[in-house]
């Protein structure tokens, strides 16, 4: 690079300039440094949680025995089985909803370019971390302890967990809106209230439904999880079979989790695809007809809106979605006077959380718990990242040899997506036992559907042209991929690097809770022997750890912007 | 259809045609280091049909948000229907907004909407709190805003998406949303810089048509001099943020603008001392009237290339 800049210059004055140095920020070199520092410690991790091979084949012996135990799996009464899917759905479908209509004003608040303050943006930023960073287990202990037992409070756990990311990506959609038509209805006078829901609201409704369909379905993967704390549905049906050691009916709803997972995957994407490529079309039937009326001039009965097949569509889709919303309030059976007595139990409740305490254990066993929860989360990340280049490489476009090789890819991605962590952990427990081993394996698998999915979609975005440019110039596949395609997509790599490891340092929490090591074995432990001071320790040394990753992150982004 | 165009007539208001319906006097307008506006005056009485003519940077658009409200300047006072803009803002700066159609140069539809929705916005300032597609809307307001579609000859389009027409269409649209707003003057930014000849044509014919039909008063912002002489009644020209040129383009010839722009930019020392400052900025060495001449060329030959395709 720099030989190149310094030729002009040599040509223009005789004398020899020196090279222009390259000037590197501290800054840079500092966030630089705290990479390859993490990336150390990612790998000192992954040899501390002792993975090996050689175990792994050994335990492959127990796998067999403890299929052989299980015998046939088995299912639940298929009416019971029905009810259990559907309040199952209901229940995360509402959570989500509810995130989703508080995140509105949040967004608006946080958002740059609407937010009426710095300070308020502040607030609801602050609030979104907040509310992303204490993971929906701990919410769901609280509210079972403060509601009567029944869907609530899994709704308001998922729901107010789900507040922190839904936000932030509505508020990230509301910042890459065209000013252009907010400008002019204010300038047609309208209020900061229409300009919302005239100008900005049609331009990003569609990244707001993409948004909320993939937190739906994140959601409906941790929903098992949220039935080992009490919450109703499949997952605790699950939990009672594992506990009870019916392993065969245990392992018979986790199938039925992994296909309803897969199948809500497929909806969701299907309909995603469809909001976001909504094809304008101008010959429809409706659109001819009122050509016609318009050349006739028939003003008065062009007053109504014709029934073109879009808008057919959109009418029968919206009676549809409706009629799920209204089937899972039905479902869900929720206790609507339990809001009225929540607030008597709020004190009571409070007190037993506060103030925190270790409990039985001391501050350095608790350190040590949490410090192998920050291990196995960089462990698994690592492992992902690694995994994820080479597969979500492959399922980009502009990579794969063949569109065949990206299908099948694509394919491997969303299978992988489908699986709820929690399940992978419980069976690779019972493979190779419990312990750290467990928990960074399901983690890494699970990233990887995950990382990899946003890895392609990032490469296919790459700017064509030095692609185009390498290949004229006869370079190989590979040396496109790694001249051209990789260097563009590395800063997109980072980022989705440092959103996993925020993700994962929360799911090793919870895996912990089915015997994944770390401090999550703790955290359930101390719920269910009511030493609620104690997850509130817990939960205050993971939001401390989860706002640090959060803060480096953003300081990541910005450097190498 | 001419019933119901005649719904989009403007109550003209009392008040005698001698008094201007804007009144700016001596604003200053600064972003950071640059100077956008220096001691700016201008009137216009009502009915009149201006084009603000001048290079990208001269001050065009800063003006024209002025005379919306959409900013505010460091000095001076903007007095729009009567009504000093200074201290003037919600329900009151709203109100004036409604009767100030403003049609912008990238047009400014929201894409997803239908064509009927973007142009029943231009209503938002009559009616109380947000709207959510068309059922929000009074059907009074429907017929209206069908009519205005009507007159711009667009109605056929009318529950289209936006974003699925042409420029020249979705220009016409933007007209159609301001004349929405019943208003009583109406401030183009380069409506047609974003559009091809013949779209530009038609679009500025109509509003010329729509300006004299309803007796609008009309600040239109153009950067060629040809179509800024046939199309309006009076030229004011800027540069750097000031007026170097106000006439009538009765009697006035393109070479008589070129002439005048020429000697008003060169007798102020001032000016030449910003000009060659912002030329070498610019890398064009010594600037002067010559160079500023030549820009301008460029310009009006470009457009003329344009008419010629």
């Amino acid at each position: 690079m720099t030989l190149t800049l310094e030729r002009p210059h040599a040509d223009q004055a005789d004398a020899v300039i020196p090279a222009p140095q390259r000037r590197v920020q501290p800054e840079k070199i500092a966030a630089g440094l705290t990479l390859v520092a993490l990336v150390a410690a990612s790998v000192l991790s992954l040899i501390s949680v002792d993975i090996s091979l050689p175990q792994m084949v050994a335990s492959w012996s127990n796998a067999t025995r403890f299929f052989d135990r299980v015998g046939v799996i088995s299912f639940p009464a298929p009416g019971e089985l029905l009810y259990l899917t559907a309040l199952t759905v209901g229940l995360v479908l509402l959570g989500t909803l509810f995130a989703a209509f508080f995140s509105v004003p949040l967004a608006w608040l946080a958002a740059a370019n609407t937010s009426p303050g710095r300070g308020w943006m502040a607030v609801a930023r602050f609030l979104g971390v907040l509310t992303r960073a204490v993971p929906d287990v701990v919410l769901a202990m609280v509210f079972v302890l403060m509601f009567s037992l029944g869907t609530l409070p899994g709704i308001l756990a998922i729901g107010i967990h789900s507040i922190g990311m839904i936000s932030k990506m509505f508020a990230d959609a509301i910042e890459q809106i065209d000013e252009g038509p907010r400008l002019a209805i204010r300038a047609a006078g309208g209020t900061r209230v229409q300009e919302f829901f005239s100008g900005v609201l049609p331009q990003v409704l569609p990244s707001w439904v993409a948004t909320v369909l993939h937190r739906n379905d994140i959601n409906l993967r941790g929903s098992v999880i949220l039935g080992y704390v009490g919450v109703a549905g499949l997952g605790l049906e699950m939990s009672y079979a594992f506990k009870s050691l019916n392993y065969s009916l245990g392992l018979g709803i986790a199938l039925v989790i992994f296909a309803l997972c897969v199948v809500m995957e497929i909806v969701s994407s299907a309909v995603r695809t469809v909001m976001l490529g909504l094809a304008p079309t101008r010959q429809g039937i409706g659109d001819r007809l009122l050509r016609r009326l318009g050349m006739t001039g028939q003003t008065a009965d062009a007053s109504r809106r014709p029934w073109t097949y879009a808008r057919l569509r959109n009418a029968v889709w919206g009676v549809l979605a409706a009629l799920i919303v209204i089937g899972s309030v039905w479902i869900c059976d929720i206790k609507w006077g339990d809001f009225l007595t929540v607030w008597s139990y709020l004190p009571e409740t409070a007190a037993k959380f506060w103030p925190p305490s270790f409990g039985n254990y001391d501050a350095p066993v608790m350190l040590a718990a949490m410090g192998e929860t920050i291990a196995i989360a960089l462990a698994a990340t690592i492992l992902t990242i690694v995994a994820s280049i080479v597969i979500g490489s492959l399922a980009a476009r502009n990579v794969a040899p063949s569109p065949r090789v990206r299908a099948g890819f694509r394919l491997v991605l969303v299978t992988i997506r489908g699986i709820p962590e929690i399940i992978l952990a419980i069976v690779l427990i019972v493979v190779t036992g419990l312990g750290t081993q467990a928990g960074t394996i399901a983690l890494s698998i699970g990233g990887i559907g995950l990382l990899g999915k946003l890895l392609a979609d990032s490469l296919e975005e790459v700017k064509r042209g030095p692609e185009q440019a390498l290949r004229a110039a006869g370079a190989t596949r590979l040396q496109v991929y790694a001249g051209a395609t990789a260097p563009q997509g590395m800063k997109a790599l980072i980022g989705h690097s440092f959103y996993m490891l925020d993700t994962n340092i929360r799911a090793a929490t919870i895996l912990g809770l089915v015997g994944g090591g770390g401090v999550g074995y703790y955290l359930l432990n101390a719920g269910q022997g009511s030493r609620y001071d104690l997850v509130t320790t817990i939960v205050l040394m993971i939001l401390v750890t989860v706002v640090a990753v959060e803060g480096l992150a953003m300081w990541m982004r910005r450097v190498f912007r | 259809m001419p019933g119901l165009t005649s719904n989009s007539s403007v109550t003209t208001g009392s008040g005698s045609a001698a008094e201007p319906v804007i009144d700016v006097r001596g604003i200053t307008k600064t972003f950071g280091e640059t100077t956008a506006l220096s001691d700016l005056s201008l009137t216009v009485a009502r009915g009149e049909i201006v084009v603000l003519l001048g290079l990208s940077g001269s001050g065009k658009s800063t003006l024209l948000r002025h005379l919306d409200g959409l900013d505010r300047p460091d000095s001076g006072t903007v007095t729009v229907l009567g009504a000093p803009l200074s201290g003037l803002k919600g329900r009151p700066l709203r109100a004036l907004r409604g009767q100030v159609g403003f049609v912008f140069q990238q047009f400014e539809l929201v894409g997803s909407l239908t064509v009927l929705e973007n142009v029943l916005t231009g209503a938002l300032f009559r009616v109380r709190g947000p709207r959510l597609g068309l059922w929000g809307y009074r059907r009074e307001l429907k017929l209206a805003a069908l009519g205005h579609l009507d007159r711009v000859g667009l109605l056929a389009q009318a529950y289209q998406r936006a974003d699925t027409l042409s420029g020249g269409q979705q220009q016409r649209v933007g007209i159609a949303r301001a004349l929405m707003q019943n208003p009583r003057i109406l401030l183009a930014d380069e409506p047609v810089a974003s559009l091809d000849p013949e779209s530009s044509a038609q679009v500025m014919a109509l509003i010329r048509e729509i300006a004299i039909d309803s007796g609008l008063t009309v600040v239109c912002s153009l950067h060629q001099v040809d179509l800024a002489l046939s199309w309006g009644d009076r030229i004011v020209g800027l540069r750097h943020g000031q007026v170097v040129l106000d006439t009538a383009t009765q009697g006035l010839s393109k070479q008589n603008v070129m002439e005048i722009y020429g000697r008003v930019t060169t007798s102020t020392g001032e000016l030449d001392a910003i000009e060659t400052e912002l030329g070498t900025e610019l890398g064009t060495g010594e600037a002067g009237e010559p160079d500023e001449q030549s820009e301008l060329d460029l310009a009006t030959s470009s457009s003329a290339w344009d008419n010629r395709r």
